[in-house]
């Protein structure tokens, strides 16, 4: 009779089990005290600094492998022979065509990006104020911004692809406009396809991130992050928002300036 | 009911004053340093000095937005060391292939020439 009782009985253990276990090991820990979800956008974003890093030192490989422009830089013109002069690439600007306006399209497309971070920025510093009202304004800013920096990028491949007037004339003695993945107007093949696969690459980055933002917007507008009591996923896409920015910035060096 | 107790209770809450003051100093930084690389960019010639010039300042500019917008800075230091360290080894991936490229470039054309 003593031993049944005794065993049905509550231990003095089972009552200490009772309480929410917090050791190394029960779960429930954040390491370097961020949550899960944040610590994964942080090594996502790492392994997606790898693949930018890796285009863009494939750039520095090919264009290192390639002769430079000699001589002055106004009398340049395009040539297979060498690397093209990115500020004759790259001189035209939407409703002034036939204009030299070298890299004013990209200086515009470089301060479209930078202002959609701002605004990005002030919809995470919305979210920690549980301001959803606020919230909601700065999303809109932001995928507007970014929706303009796609079609200033879709503008841009369309001019690139279509070519300046004068062409180039080719080893087999034609002219040629422009340029696809097999050959360009303005230099090496490389330096076409380096082209569309950096730009490309990273507006497929920005296209991505746009898609998120509308979605947070809906979610926003329809209370999800209030009910959930944070607005963390907006901070998540916040750093997503911000790497895009990140890699047009070392884009914009190394492809136009450099 | 509960549900609809809570909701009533968010409304009334008070949203604090927004603080974005800091947000808008990095966005002028930024702004500037852009400025400044176009000024250099229409008033050197190309050379290894002017790339250099472009190289610390893309830096500059690489370090206000991971730190402030993306809040790095204020991370643990085991957070930010094991973002730092895997990225800073590409430095050495981009001087070595670099490096191949132009050695490369220049057996090319003199294979060619001579």
């Amino acid at each position: 009779m003593s031993t049944s009782s005794s065993t049905l009985a509550p231990t003095t253990n089972s009552v200490e089990l009772e309480q929410p276990r917090s050791g190394t090991w029960d779960g429930g820990n954040e390491p370097f005290k961020a949550s899960y979800g944040k610590l994964m956008m942080w090594f996502f974003l790492l392994s997606d600094a790898f693949t930018f890093a890796a285009f863009l030192t494939t750039y520095g490989m090919i264009r290192h492998r390639n002769p430079v422009y000699v001589g002055d830089v106004k009398d340049f013109e395009f040539s297979t022979a060498y690397w093209p002069i990115p500020e004759k690439v790259f001189n035209a600007f939407p409703g002034f065509h036939g204009v030299d306006l070298p890299l004013a399209f990209v200086a515009l497309m470089t301060m479209i990006l930078i202002f959609s971070s701002v605004t990005m920025v002030l919809a995470v510093e919305a979210g920690h104020r549980m301001d959803k009202n606020d919230v909601q304004k700065w999303l809109l800013w932001t995928i507007l911004f970014g929706a303009t920096f796609l079609s200033s990028q879709a503008w841009e491949w369309s001019h690139f692809i279509g070519g300046h007037e004068e062409g180039t004339l080719m080893s087999d003695g034609t002219m040629f406009h422009g340029a696809n993945l097999a050959m360009n107007q303005y230099g090496p093949v490389l330096f076409g396809d380096l082209f569309f696969f950096i730009t490309g690459f990273h507006g497929t980055h920005v296209f991505s991130g746009v898609c998120l933002l509308v979605w947070a917007f809906i979610a926003t507008t329809n209370g999800t992050f209030e009910k959930r009591g944070h607005y963390e996923m907006v901070e998540k896409i916040g750093l997503y928002w911000h790497f895009v920015d990140l890699v047009w910035v070392f884009v914009f060096t190394f492809f136009y300036l450099v | 009911m509960a549900h609809h107790v809570e909701v009533q209770h968010n409304e009334i809450r008070e949203i604090p004053k927004p603080n974005t003051g800091w947000i808008w100093k990095t966005f002028w930084v930024l702004v500037g340093i852009t400025a400044v690389e176009f000024v250099i960019a229409f008033t050197m010639p190309s050379s290894t000095l002017r790339n250099s010039i472009y190289i610390v300042l893309t830096i500059f500019k690489a370090f206000f937005i991971v730190a402030e917008f993306m809040h790095l800075k204020h991370e643990t230091k085991g957070l930010i060391w094991s973002i730092l360290i895997p990225v800073a080894l590409l430095i050495w991936l981009l001087v070595a292939l670099v490096t191949e490229g132009s050695y490369a470039g220049e057996l090319l054309q003199h294979t060619f020439s001579s």
